[in-house]
């Protein structure tokens, strides 16, 4: 290790704010949600104006929301630090999707990190639970309301170049209403504007062509913390790293667990976009598969480089 | 440091009838808000009022002390909040049409 790799990770270590993360060489950004949503916007699809011409797919993808994390019996939770976290929140409507997209370009390819402290839930309500099913004090029937989240990006190497998406989604429950808490990544394309207008059929999954175009991530079972009722939230680490040179994942951590993405297939667009040079956008997103508002909240992140 | 904004679009392009009401949004960051409500397209002789309604959790829902705003036909309206309490939504009323279309935004800062 050099000297200057030492006072780095020195540094790093003694800041209590990014002492939690383990960034690469160079931090891109880190995004403190105390401070602001950092960038961080609704996506929407591509229209010339007219928002009757945005695809319905991409048409509602929600503002994201600052907040506090305040629930109906404990009133504020709060965030791992200070106050306020990222959120992001569906409508109460079966296979809706919301999705937050930070959009970058990149200055050398190389590996890209993501890292955040992330909890997820189900909107909780108050009276009586709404379908009646039973509660034993410990199992509750509302994990079964949480649909999907995913981590994901928005890569192209250079106008009419290489472009592709790559998505890891954890699957609480399965669009069939199975609980199955595994990671899966995505096996076709995203179905774009272009293509759309171009003629290919509207999608009902965003990510990809068909709702069933995802595949097990070797060895990606894996139980989130789900502690027993919707308003008690628990933080988990997330470590993503991607590749632009190779134009593939790398690996995925989450809490102790980590999965080796390298072998796994990136779908590559056989046909290229202008104006998309070094294209570098992060995407996170919650799908709740119920007629119940799902919600993704995000303390903090970090994205660092290689170089 | 310049104060903190944001601008969040809680309904684009939705087709307004009368009830409506728009998704919860989460304020308790924010020191000011305002709401902007743009209708796109409106039948001759539609009415469109709303009021805005505050939640602590953003579950039940009462009446925020803003007067309601109102308009007739297409066009932009808005409303300024004060006190404005930790969640957001806007309810709406429509008469002589079945719908609008409109854009709701609301306007943050703290």
């Amino acid at each position: 290790m050099t000297q200057f790799e030492a006072m780095r990770q020195a540094l790093v270590a003694a800041n209590p704010r990014l002492s939690r993360y383990n960034p690469l060489n160079r931090i891109l950004f880190f995004d403190d949600f105390d401070e602001g949503v950092n960038g961080w916007c609704e996506l929407v699809g591509n229209h010339d104006g007219d928002p009757d011409k945005i695809r319905t797919i991409v048409a509602d993808m929600r503002p994201p929301q600052i907040s506090n994390l305040s629930f109906w019996d404990i009133g504020t939770h709060g965030a791992v630090d200070g106050t306020y976290a990222l959120k992001l929140a569906t409508r109460p409507k079966a296979n809706h999707m919301a999705l937050a997209i930070k959009r970058m370009t990149y200055v050398k390819p190389g590996r890209v990190q993501f890292e955040t402290y992330f909890t997820l839930k189900s909107e909780s309500w108050i009276g009586p639970r709404p379908d009646r099913q039973a509660f034993d004090g410990n199992i509750d029937p509302s994990v079964m309301d949480f649909g999907d989240f995913c981590i994901g990006n928005d890569v192209c190497d250079a106008e009419y170049g290489r472009r592709y998406h790559c998505a890891l989604r954890y699957v609480n429950t399965d669009r069939h209403g199975n609980l199955v808490r595994k990671w899966q990544y995505k096996t076709s394309v995203q179905t774009t504007t272009k293509m759309e207008i171009a003629g290919n059929p509207a999608v009902a999954d965003y990510h990809v062509s068909h709702p069933d175009d995802w595949e097990d991530v070797p060895d990606g079972q894996q139980n989130l913390c789900y502690n027993e009722i919707p308003t008690k939230i628990n933080w988990h680490y997330l470590r993503y790293v991607f590749d632009t040179k190779e134009g593939r994942n790398v690996e995925l951590q989450v809490n102790d667990k980590l999965m080796d993405l390298s072998a796994i297939p990136v779908p590559r667009y056989p046909h290229g976009y202008w104006g998309l040079e070094k294209l570098m956008n992060f995407c996170l997103d919650v799908h709740t598969h119920r007629d119940v508002r799902n919600f993704l909240f995000l303390d903090s992140c970090l994205v660092s480089v290689d170089w | 440091m310049l104060r903190r904004s944001f601008t969040a679009v809680p309904e684009r392009n939705v087709a307004i009838a009368d009830g409506f009401v728009t998704e919860p949004y989460e304020t308790a960051w924010a020191d000011e808000a305002r709401w902007f409500v743009h209708v796109l397209e409106a039948p001759a002789g539609a009415r469109i009022a709303f009021s805005a309604e505050t939640s602590p959790e953003g579950l039940t829902w009462c009446a925020h002390e803003a007067a309601p705003v109102s308009l007739s036909g297409a066009g932009l309206a808005t409303m300024p909040l004060r006190d404005i309490g930790p969640w957001q939504r806007l309810r709406f009323t429509v008469e002589g049409a079945a719908s609008v279309r409109a854009i709701v935004y609301l306007t943050l800062k703290g």
